[in-house]
Protein backbone atom coordinates (compact mmCIF):
# COMPACT_ATOMS: atom_id res chain seq x y z
CA UNK A 1 0.00 0.00 0.00
CA UNK A 2 1.43 3.34 -1.09
CA UNK A 3 0.61 6.58 0.65
CA UNK A 4 0.70 9.74 -1.39
CA UNK A 5 -1.04 8.09 -4.33
CA UNK A 6 -4.25 10.01 -5.12
CA UNK A 7 -7.49 8.10 -4.83
CA UNK A 8 -11.19 8.78 -5.19
CA UNK A 9 -13.86 9.04 -2.49
CA UNK A 10 -15.28 5.66 -3.54
CA UNK A 11 -11.84 4.10 -3.23
CA UNK A 12 -11.49 5.64 0.24
CA UNK A 13 -14.74 4.07 1.41
CA UNK A 14 -13.73 0.75 -0.15
CA UNK A 15 -10.38 0.89 1.64
CA UNK A 16 -12.02 1.65 5.01
CA UNK A 17 -14.46 -1.26 4.59
CA UNK A 18 -11.66 -3.59 3.52
CA UNK A 19 -9.40 -2.70 6.46
CA UNK A 20 -12.17 -2.93 9.07
CA UNK A 21 -13.10 -6.32 7.58
CA UNK A 22 -9.46 -7.47 7.75
CA UNK A 23 -9.23 -6.45 11.41
CA UNK A 24 -12.45 -8.28 12.28
CA UNK A 25 -11.41 -11.47 10.48
CA UNK A 26 -8.12 -11.45 12.38
CA UNK A 27 -9.96 -12.18 15.60
CA UNK A 28 -9.83 -15.97 15.57
CA UNK A 29 -9.71 -17.83 18.86
CA UNK A 30 -8.65 -21.47 19.02
CA UNK A 31 -11.50 -22.48 21.32
CA UNK A 32 -9.21 -24.62 23.48
CA UNK A 33 -10.46 -23.03 26.71
CA UNK A 34 -14.07 -23.82 25.76
CA UNK A 35 -13.18 -27.43 24.82
CA UNK A 36 -11.27 -28.01 28.09
CA UNK A 37 -13.99 -26.44 30.24
CA UNK A 38 -16.77 -28.28 28.38
CA UNK A 39 -14.96 -31.61 28.75
CA UNK A 40 -14.48 -31.05 32.49
CA UNK A 41 -18.14 -30.15 33.10
CA UNK A 42 -19.42 -33.11 31.04
CA UNK A 43 -16.98 -35.52 32.75
CA UNK A 44 -17.73 -34.30 36.28
CA UNK A 45 -21.48 -34.38 35.68
CA UNK A 46 -21.47 -37.92 34.26
CA UNK A 47 -19.19 -39.24 37.02
CA UNK A 48 -21.43 -37.57 39.63
CA UNK A 49 -24.45 -39.18 37.99
CA UNK A 50 -22.74 -42.61 38.03
CA UNK A 51 -21.84 -42.11 41.70
CA UNK A 52 -25.39 -41.05 42.57
CA UNK A 53 -27.17 -43.73 40.53
CA UNK A 54 -24.91 -46.73 41.20
CA UNK A 55 -23.76 -45.66 44.68
CA UNK A 56 -20.14 -45.61 43.54
CA UNK A 57 -17.62 -44.13 45.88
CA UNK A 58 -14.65 -41.99 44.87
CA UNK A 59 -12.23 -40.84 47.55
CA UNK A 60 -12.42 -37.20 46.48
CA UNK A 61 -15.00 -34.74 45.23
CA UNK A 62 -14.87 -35.02 41.44
CA UNK A 63 -15.83 -31.34 41.07
CA UNK A 64 -12.35 -30.39 42.30
CA UNK A 65 -11.35 -31.14 38.70
CA UNK A 66 -12.90 -27.79 37.76
CA UNK A 67 -10.29 -26.07 39.95
CA UNK A 68 -7.47 -28.03 38.27
CA UNK A 69 -8.97 -27.16 34.89
CA UNK A 70 -8.31 -23.50 35.63
CA UNK A 71 -4.54 -24.07 35.35
CA UNK A 72 -4.52 -25.07 31.65
CA UNK A 73 -7.16 -22.36 31.05
CA UNK A 74 -4.80 -19.72 32.44
CA UNK A 75 -1.82 -21.23 30.56
CA UNK A 76 -3.61 -21.30 27.18
CA UNK A 77 -5.09 -17.86 27.83
CA UNK A 78 -1.68 -16.29 28.44
CA UNK A 79 -0.15 -18.14 25.46
CA UNK A 80 -2.93 -17.00 23.13
CA UNK A 81 -2.60 -13.40 24.36
CA UNK A 82 1.17 -13.46 23.77
CA UNK A 83 0.72 -14.65 20.19
CA UNK A 84 -1.86 -12.02 19.35
CA UNK A 85 -0.75 -8.83 17.66
CA UNK A 86 -3.77 -6.76 18.61
CA UNK A 87 -6.44 -6.36 21.27
CA UNK A 88 -10.06 -6.09 20.21
CA UNK A 89 -12.62 -3.79 21.84
CA UNK A 90 -14.72 -6.77 22.92
CA UNK A 91 -11.99 -8.62 24.80
CA UNK A 92 -12.08 -6.46 27.92
CA UNK A 93 -15.87 -6.77 28.21
CA UNK A 94 -15.73 -10.53 27.68
CA UNK A 95 -12.91 -10.94 30.23
CA UNK A 96 -14.93 -9.12 32.89
CA UNK A 97 -18.02 -11.21 32.19
CA UNK A 98 -16.01 -14.42 32.67
CA UNK A 99 -14.39 -13.09 35.87
CA UNK A 100 -17.88 -12.28 37.17
CA UNK A 101 -19.00 -15.78 36.18
CA UNK A 102 -16.05 -17.35 38.04
CA UNK A 103 -16.88 -15.37 41.19
CA UNK A 104 -20.58 -16.32 40.98
CA UNK A 105 -19.71 -20.01 40.50
CA UNK A 106 -17.42 -19.84 43.55
CA UNK A 107 -20.14 -18.21 45.70
CA UNK A 108 -22.76 -20.69 44.46
CA UNK A 109 -20.43 -23.62 45.24
CA UNK A 110 -19.93 -22.21 48.73
CA UNK A 111 -23.71 -21.83 49.11
CA UNK A 112 -24.28 -25.40 47.91
CA UNK A 113 -21.75 -26.67 50.43
CA UNK A 114 -23.70 -25.04 53.24
CA UNK A 115 -27.22 -25.88 51.98
CA UNK A 116 -26.85 -29.46 50.76
CA UNK A 117 -30.58 -30.07 51.22
CA UNK A 118 -31.42 -27.77 48.33
CA UNK A 119 -31.27 -28.77 44.73
CA UNK A 120 -28.80 -26.21 43.51
CA UNK A 121 -27.92 -27.71 40.11
CA UNK A 122 -30.51 -25.38 38.54
CA UNK A 123 -28.57 -22.37 39.81
CA UNK A 124 -25.36 -23.64 38.20
CA UNK A 125 -27.06 -24.28 34.86
CA UNK A 126 -28.60 -20.80 34.95
CA UNK A 127 -25.15 -19.31 35.60
CA UNK A 128 -23.54 -21.39 32.79
CA UNK A 129 -25.83 -19.67 30.30
CA UNK A 130 -24.81 -16.10 31.17
CA UNK A 131 -21.16 -15.80 30.02
CA UNK A 132 -21.79 -18.07 27.05
CA UNK A 133 -24.76 -16.01 25.86
CA UNK A 134 -22.93 -12.68 26.38
CA UNK A 135 -19.73 -13.89 24.66
CA UNK A 136 -21.76 -15.22 21.74
CA UNK A 137 -23.72 -11.98 21.46
CA UNK A 138 -20.70 -9.67 21.66
CA UNK A 139 -18.64 -11.66 19.17
CA UNK A 140 -21.57 -12.58 16.94
CA UNK A 141 -20.85 -16.29 17.40
CA UNK A 142 -24.24 -18.00 17.09
CA UNK A 143 -23.32 -21.44 18.55
CA UNK A 144 -22.58 -19.71 21.88
CA UNK A 145 -25.81 -17.68 21.80
CA UNK A 146 -27.73 -20.91 21.20
CA UNK A 147 -25.63 -22.68 23.88
CA UNK A 148 -26.52 -19.98 26.43
CA UNK A 149 -30.23 -20.15 25.62
CA UNK A 150 -30.17 -23.97 25.83
CA UNK A 151 -28.56 -23.74 29.29
CA UNK A 152 -31.46 -21.60 30.49
CA UNK A 153 -34.09 -23.90 28.93
CA UNK A 154 -32.40 -26.88 30.57
CA UNK A 155 -32.27 -24.95 33.86
CA UNK A 156 -36.06 -24.50 33.67
CA UNK A 157 -36.55 -28.23 32.92
CA UNK A 158 -34.29 -29.12 35.86
CA UNK A 159 -36.73 -27.47 38.29
CA UNK A 160 -39.15 -30.34 37.58
CA UNK A 161 -36.70 -33.26 37.36
CA UNK A 162 -34.89 -35.40 39.93
CA UNK A 163 -31.38 -34.70 41.18
CA UNK A 164 -30.00 -37.67 39.20
CA UNK A 165 -31.54 -36.41 35.97
CA UNK A 166 -30.26 -32.91 36.72
CA UNK A 167 -26.69 -34.20 36.73
CA UNK A 168 -27.19 -35.49 33.19
CA UNK A 169 -28.82 -32.18 32.24
CA UNK A 170 -25.74 -30.44 33.58
CA UNK A 171 -23.59 -32.58 31.28
CA UNK A 172 -25.82 -31.46 28.41
CA UNK A 173 -25.20 -27.82 29.42
CA UNK A 174 -21.43 -28.39 29.32
CA UNK A 175 -21.83 -29.91 25.87
CA UNK A 176 -24.01 -27.13 24.41
CA UNK A 177 -22.42 -24.14 26.15
CA UNK A 178 -18.74 -24.99 25.69
CA UNK A 179 -17.74 -28.28 24.11
CA UNK A 180 -19.65 -27.94 20.82
CA UNK A 181 -18.92 -24.19 20.35
CA UNK A 182 -15.26 -24.94 21.24
CA UNK A 183 -15.04 -27.64 18.56
CA UNK A 184 -16.58 -25.25 16.00
CA UNK A 185 -14.05 -22.53 16.97
CA UNK A 186 -11.18 -25.02 16.67
CA UNK A 187 -12.44 -26.04 13.21
CA UNK A 188 -12.60 -22.39 12.14
CA UNK A 189 -9.09 -21.75 13.47
CA UNK A 190 -7.72 -24.71 11.51
CA UNK A 191 -9.53 -23.54 8.39
CA UNK A 192 -8.09 -20.03 8.81
CA UNK A 193 -4.60 -21.48 9.20
CA UNK A 194 -4.96 -23.43 5.97
CA UNK A 195 -6.01 -20.23 4.17
CA UNK A 196 -2.96 -18.40 5.54
CA UNK A 197 -0.50 -21.13 4.44
CA UNK B 1 -22.23 21.45 -0.10
CA UNK B 2 -19.15 19.25 -0.06
CA UNK B 3 -17.21 19.00 3.15
CA UNK B 4 -13.47 19.28 2.90
CA UNK B 5 -11.60 16.02 3.29
CA UNK B 6 -8.99 15.91 6.06
CA UNK B 7 -5.66 15.84 4.13
CA UNK B 8 -4.03 13.84 6.92
CA UNK B 9 -6.55 11.03 6.47
CA UNK B 10 -6.99 11.33 2.71
CA UNK B 11 -3.83 9.36 2.02
CA UNK B 12 -4.00 5.64 1.32
CA UNK B 13 -1.63 4.22 3.91
CA UNK B 14 -2.63 6.57 6.73
CA UNK B 15 -6.31 5.92 6.06
CA UNK B 16 -5.67 2.16 5.95
CA UNK B 17 -3.85 2.26 9.29
CA UNK B 18 -6.54 4.43 10.88
CA UNK B 19 -9.30 2.10 9.62
CA UNK B 20 -7.52 -0.84 11.25
CA UNK B 21 -7.04 1.05 14.50
CA UNK B 22 -10.69 2.10 14.62
CA UNK B 23 -11.68 -1.57 14.54
CA UNK B 24 -9.38 -2.68 17.39
CA UNK B 25 -8.50 -1.43 20.86
CA UNK B 26 -4.76 -1.40 20.11
CA UNK B 27 -2.48 -3.10 17.61
CA UNK B 28 1.18 -3.92 17.15
CA UNK B 29 3.15 -2.21 14.40
CA UNK B 30 3.70 -5.62 12.76
CA UNK B 31 -0.07 -6.21 12.61
CA UNK B 32 -0.65 -2.94 10.73
CA UNK B 33 2.32 -3.67 8.46
CA UNK B 34 0.98 -7.15 7.68
CA UNK B 35 -2.58 -5.96 6.94
CA UNK B 36 -1.62 -2.91 4.87
CA UNK B 37 1.24 -4.61 3.04
CA UNK B 38 3.37 -1.48 3.49
CA UNK B 39 7.12 -1.40 4.04
CA UNK B 40 8.30 -0.85 7.62
CA UNK B 41 10.01 2.45 6.74
CA UNK B 42 7.03 3.95 4.93
CA UNK B 43 4.56 2.81 7.59
CA UNK B 44 6.74 4.20 10.35
CA UNK B 45 6.82 7.63 8.68
CA UNK B 46 3.03 7.69 8.17
CA UNK B 47 2.26 6.52 11.70
CA UNK B 48 4.48 9.25 13.07
CA UNK B 49 2.51 11.81 11.03
CA UNK B 50 -0.70 10.50 12.60
CA UNK B 51 0.92 10.72 16.01
CA UNK B 52 2.10 14.31 15.42
CA UNK B 53 -1.48 15.47 14.79
CA UNK B 54 -2.69 13.54 17.84
CA UNK B 55 -4.78 10.95 15.98
CA UNK B 56 -2.91 7.97 17.45
CA UNK B 57 -0.74 7.11 20.44
CA UNK B 58 2.42 5.09 19.92
CA UNK B 59 3.91 3.17 22.83
CA UNK B 60 7.23 1.37 22.65
CA UNK B 61 8.02 -1.44 25.08
CA UNK B 62 9.74 -4.83 25.31
CA UNK B 63 7.90 -8.13 24.95
CA UNK B 64 9.90 -11.35 25.48
CA UNK B 65 13.13 -9.36 25.05
CA UNK B 66 12.00 -8.01 21.67
CA UNK B 67 11.00 -4.39 21.05
CA UNK B 68 7.28 -3.97 20.52
CA UNK B 69 5.49 -0.92 19.11
CA UNK B 70 1.85 -0.55 20.06
CA UNK B 71 -0.51 1.84 18.30
CA UNK B 72 -3.83 3.05 19.60
CA UNK B 73 -6.33 5.51 18.15
CA UNK B 74 -7.04 8.56 20.34
CA UNK B 75 -10.40 10.26 20.97
CA UNK B 76 -9.27 13.04 18.64
CA UNK B 77 -8.46 10.39 16.02
CA UNK B 78 -11.91 8.81 16.36
CA UNK B 79 -13.61 12.19 15.88
CA UNK B 80 -11.39 12.98 12.87
CA UNK B 81 -12.11 9.56 11.34
CA UNK B 82 -15.85 9.99 11.91
CA UNK B 83 -15.80 13.44 10.30
CA UNK B 84 -13.79 12.07 7.38
CA UNK B 85 -16.33 9.28 6.76
CA UNK B 86 -19.22 11.79 6.96
CA UNK B 87 -17.41 14.04 4.48
CA UNK B 88 -16.88 11.07 2.15
CA UNK B 89 -20.56 10.22 2.35
CA UNK B 90 -21.51 13.78 1.40
CA UNK B 91 -19.57 13.22 -1.85
CA UNK B 92 -20.91 9.79 -2.63
CA UNK B 93 -24.55 10.63 -1.84
CA UNK B 94 -24.70 13.41 -4.46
Amino acid sequence: MQNEQSFTQEESLKLITEMIGKAKRSYVTKGIAAIVWGTIIVTCSIISWLQYTYKLHIRFNIWWLTVFALLPQIYFGIKEKQQKKFTSHNETAIRFVWIAFGICIFITSFYTGNHSDYQTTTLFMMLYGIPTFVTGGVTGFKPMIIGGILCWLIAVISIYTSFGANLLLMAACGLFAWFIPGIILWGRYKQQQQVNV
Amino acid sequence: MFKELDPILHAQLRLGAMSLLVAVKEAEFTFIKEKTGATAGNLSVQLNKLKEVGYIDITKRFKDNYPQTLCKITDKGIIAFDDYVKALQSYTHT
